[in-house]
């Protein structure tokens, strides 16, 4: 299964960014393979409108399975990130990527 | 560092006021933001004194370069915003018109066309005379405000509170549902919601409301202008109590708010009955974040 994180570094010790459209990394962990894979994203927000939908286009281009963000999608992002079954789970604004891997495996994280 | 964003929906609320008032309430360890940069007008208020200004670039300009163009006029075809006209003997793209789109550079045989960016406006970072630093921004004529734009704004509102143990980042979000707003909220741990007993501030108010639910941020409402429509009040009240939404005050519709503005200054700084109810609004936020 592949996890995305949206973080702010690209490490498991960087702190997530809470924006899903204009994260600045998306830090993809495959948890069968053990393997990172960090996709440095902040080519989108050199774009002034459409961010969600870019941002949702690379996640579903790496066939991620679950996404884990602070505040959630917008609702564009939302409709792509949906008709590509990927589930999302929200709140991990304040947390690393370490962290927060481990809250989604507590089953602390809200699935939006 | 917890970040709030003022956000209404419908224009003419009295957002700014409001915020500009907060902005006058908050402690020291505030950072101000203006990300209604369409109409920016808390400056107004605040009377900012430059620190710095850097130029902001953002949108596409098609440019044609007459070197390689056969003048086979697809772009002129193409275009959706009449941006291409044919003057005397050739292509021209007013730069007035051209939305950026790309799509004569797409389709251009001879690969003709390139988009370059154009400098939209100015960053600009502020001392008030509240004693707290301003992020603000100035668009140039015709430039629009954007996702990026506010973005930007708030990032470097968000970098300065970092670096200086700043701990609260209070944004003045834009109108509307759409992108600058989404921008706006995207990181946000707050939203304030100021509206008015109007059938469009009501309209406006309940689909803002589904935006922030959809980020999971927590939320609380100012109610302007109570006075102008009581059922309207009423019926916000009751749409609030449904959402699980605290309302924050309610503030009574007041001219002080334009005499305020002439002046100057904050209309919590104008009117005492009016700061006393937004300082327990601004007490009840900084209890909820």
């Amino acid at each position: 299964m592949k996890i995305a994180f949206t973080s702010t570094g690209n490490s498991w010790d960087s702190k997530i960014d809470p924006r899903f459209g204009r994260a600045e990394f998306i830090f993809i962990y495959d948890d069968e393979t053990k393997n990172n894979d960090i996709v440095d994203n902040s080519g989108v927000s050199e774009h002034a409108h459409g961010a969600g939908p870019m941002t949702a286009q690379i996640v579903t281009e790496k066939k991620v399975d679950i996404i884990i963000t602070g505040n959630g999608p917008g609702g564009n992002a939302a409709r792509v990130i949906e008709a590509a079954g990927i589930k999302v789970f929200s709140g991990a604004a304040e947390m690393t990527v370490k962290e927060a891997y481990e809250a989604y495996k507590k089953g602390s994280l809200k699935q939006s | 560092m917890k970040e709030i964003v003022v956000i209404s929906g419908k224009g003419g609320t009295g957002k700014t006021s409001v915020t500009a008032s907060f902005a006058y309430l908050s402690s020291a360890n505030t950072v101000l933001a203006d990300c209604d940069v369409d109409a920016s007008d808390m400056h107004l208020l605040l009377k900012p004194e430059l620190i710095s200004s850097e130029d902001f670039f953002s949108s596409d300009l098609a440019v044609i370069d007459y070197d390689k163009c056969a003048g086979c006029g697809r772009c002129f075809e193409v275009c959706r915003f009449k941006a291409v006209s044919f003057e005397l003997d050739k292509f021209k793209i007013s730069d007035n018109n051209c939305e950026g789109c790309g799509y004569c550079a797409n389709v251009c045989p001879s690969s003709a066309i390139t988009l370059v960016k154009q400098n939209d406006g100015n960053l600009y970072i502020s001392d008030t005379r509240l004693g707290k630093k301003l992020f603000h921004a100035e668009l140039g004529p015709g430039a629009e405000n954007s996702g990026k734009l506010v973005a930007k704004v708030k990032n470097n509102a968000k970098k300065y509170a970092r670096e200086n143990n700043l701990n609260i980042v209070l944004v003045d979000g834009s109108p509307g549902v759409g992108c600058p707003v989404i921008s706006s909220l995207s990181g946000a741990n707050f939203v304030v919601l100021v509206t008015e007993p109007t059938t469009s501030g009501i309209h406006d108010l309940s689909r803002v409301i589904q935006l922030v639910k959809k980020f999971h941020i927590k939320m609380g409402c100012v109610i302007n202008k109570t006075d102008i429509n009581y059922k309207a009040s009423d019926g916000i009240k009751k749409m609030l109590v449904a959402e699980n939404i605290p309302l924050l005050a309610e503030l009574p519709y007041s001219d002080n708010f334009t005499h305020a503005m002439i002046k100057e200054v904050t209309v919590a700084e104008y009117d005492k009955g009016i700061r006393s109810m937004l300082q327990d609004a601004w007490d009840k936020i900084n209890n909820l974040i």
